[in-house]
């Protein structure tokens, strides 16, 4: 199980953005779920959900930005 | 989840002084969690009281009870009072009584500032309701305390900025305190992701806690030092400026608003799988959205300030960040339907509160949508509609849940059932009564009756007696709830463990009532 820890920085990056992303959205699917609680600790889920929220953010401003 | 435990009552180490000492020095939870449950609850009559002489004032057009400016310091004192002294500290209550025995630990881990934490809380309560009789009278410019009328009044400002000081400083301890014990005394084999959603509910409202408690400390403060030290915060003519204290306001307000909902949702999710005999739906995605609302609710403060002076691209990000708010929160409510989809469902009252709660929390939750479009909040603002949606959630969603909670675990905590009838009496008599007072609050809002007014114009008569007399029948009710308690502790029929056949969590696996130290050896999670 431990090999499965070492993944690329690529994936592990993508993974945290997607579990912040379906966190956002208030839905998790079991299987992702069980992967994300193997393999993500919880630092990285925090540091992604405030990169989240600052994205998030930015994006509104940007939205409101190009209908003002 | 299951567990084992090999728990005798009869050996339990009950070393602990009685009479009164036994509440003075108290470190057990469950005493604790009782006292901040009875102090919850009278300042529920008492905020009660306040509401039930608004009423009457508005029974009639014109002023026939109170004088204006007492009437102003009812709405005032009801606000704070309900809301720092009977609806937060009931969710302590239930924190204290509950996470403990629902994670597997024998206590919470700072049982002496637990003891601390809340007996902060009656002086500060005297000196909230002892304002009324300093010179001036008590605070009367409405709950959230705006400058200019707040630097202008007397000194019962002080002494409730003084009061909010400490109420803050016990929640901040309770959270450090709810925090350390779920993050390091649950059971082996209970991880994060096994814990019961009240839990999880509390982890996150507790961080939510210790993030703006402190910004209310800050923005009192500010208020205390430029109405007694000279200091300009929140004075124009001295340079400050008056909307900043709104925006530091509301950056606690608005996730204080969480704070007051999020346990609520906890004490749902944890109802409606035991009468519904199925695992909760969508258990990650109930922790995802609880997660998320928490994180929204820090980005969305100036909605309650749509028409205080904002330029119209922070109209616009503050409606929108708002408005998608509605996402987790549906989430969490499709998964309470979800679970009860085809489960085999019995209508005890703690399942009748739930449901309530999930009906009225949810037309709240649509006028509170409504709200967040500015050009209809820029005509609702200051109105009864406002009125009406946030006692749609906060009493028939946080209220309700809490009575809910009580039915629910009260036979774990005095070892005796409640009477269902009169529970069930209490039930539908609060049901019928909440809305005969609250559902015509919109109507009066819509047509434009202002809030915090004694005396209103003619058109406005008839609604305003139909809330009224829901209101007492509302107030009168709750004495149907003192009885049933009252006679639940006394006696009734012996709870076995488990109580409900339904309930799955750790507390069930305990003796009715539960032991003085619930587990002095961990249980085994599987």
């Amino acid at each position: 199980m431990k090999e499965d820890n070492k993944q690329q920085p690529r994936g592990k990056f993508l993974q945290i953005a997607k579990a912040v992303f379906w966190a956002f959205f208030g839905v998790r699917k079991q299987s992702d779920l069980d992967s994300d609680a193997s393999s993500l600790t919880p630092a990285q889920v925090i540091i992604g959900g405030l990169i989240g929220a600052a994205l998030f953010v930015m994006t509104l401003v940007l939205v409101v930005k190009i209908v003002t | 989840m299951a567990a084992v435990h090999d728990h005798d009552i009869a050996h339990a180490h009950d070393h602990h002084p009685t009479g009164l000492m036994r509440w003075l020095t108290s470190t057990n939870h469950k005493d604790i969690g009782t006292m901040y449950l009875w102090f919850s609850f009278i300042m529920f009559l008492t905020g009660g009281v306040m509401a039930l002489t608004i009423r009457a004032e508005l029974f009639q057009p014109g002023i026939q009870i109170v004088n204006p400016e007492f009437f102003n310091q009812l709405t005032t004192l009801h606000g704070l009072v309900m809301i720092f002294g009977a609806i937060m500290p009931a969710f302590v209550g239930f924190a204290n009584w509950q996470v403990p025995m629902m994670i597997g630990a024998p206590d919470m881990a700072f049982a002496r500032m637990n003891n601390w934490s809340f007996w902060l809380l009656p002086p500060a309560a005297l000196l909230l309701l002892g304002s009324f009789f300093a010179p001036g009278g008590a605070p009367a410019g409405g709950w959230t305390i705006y400058p200019p009328l707040s630097v202008q009044m007397g000194m019962g400002m002080d002494m409730t900025i003084f009061a909010i000081h400490i109420m803050g400083a016990s929640s901040i301890m309770g959270s450090i305190n709810i925090i350390t014990t779920i993050l390091n005394m649950r059971a082996p084999g209970m991880t994060l992701m096994k814990m019961p959603l009240f839990v999880w509910t509390w982890l996150i409202t507790a961080y939510l806690l210790v993030l703006v408690m402190p910004v209310l400390a800050g923005a009192v403060t500010m208020l205390l030092t430029d109405r007694n030290f000279g200091t300009n915060f929140f004075n124009a003519a001295g340079g400050g400026d008056p909307v900043m204290f709104q925006h530091i306001f509301w950056f606690f307000g608005h996730p204080e608003v969480y704070i007051m909902i999020l346990p609520a949702f906890g004490i749902v999710s944890e109802i409606i799988p035991t009468f519904a005999r199925k695992p909760l739906f969508g258990y990650s995605s109930m922790v995802y959205a609880t997660a998320s609302i928490a994180i929204l609710s820090c980005i969305v403060w100036a909605h309650h300030m749509f028409t205080a002076g904002m330029p119209v691209t922070g109209q616009l990000f503050f409606m929108y960040a708002t408005m998608l708010i509605a996402v987790p929160t549906g989430v969490k409510v499709f998964n309470w339907t979800a679970t009860m989809w085809r489960g085999s469902m019995t209508f005890e009252t703690p399942m009748l509160f739930a449901i309530g709660f999930i009906f009225l929390f949810t037309l709240g939750g649509f006028s509170g949508v409504v709200c967040a479009i500015v050009p209809i909040d820029i005509q609702v603002q200051d109105t009864y509609y406002v009125i009406a949606h946030f006692h749609y959630v906060l009493v028939s969603g946080a209220l309700f849940a809490i009575f809910g909670g009580a039915y629910y675990w009260l036979p774990k905590w005095t070892g005796h059932m409640y009477d269902e009838t009169l529970g069930k009496w209490h039930f539908w008599l609060s049901m019928f009564f909440f809305n005969l007072t609250f559902f015509v609050q919109h109507f009066l809002g819509l047509a434009g009756m202002p809030r915090r007014i004694p005396d209103y114009a003619l058109q406005f008569a008839d609604f305003n007696m139909i809330s009224s007399i829901g209101a007492f029948g509302f107030g009168l009710s709750q004495l149907l709830f003192l009885y049933v308690v009252l006679k639940c502790i006394r006696g009734g029929a012996k709870a076995s463990a488990e109580v409900w056949e339904g309930g799955k969590t750790l507390e069930w696996t305990l003796p009715s009532p539960a032991p003085y130290h619930s587990f002095e050896t961990p249980p085994v999670i599987r």
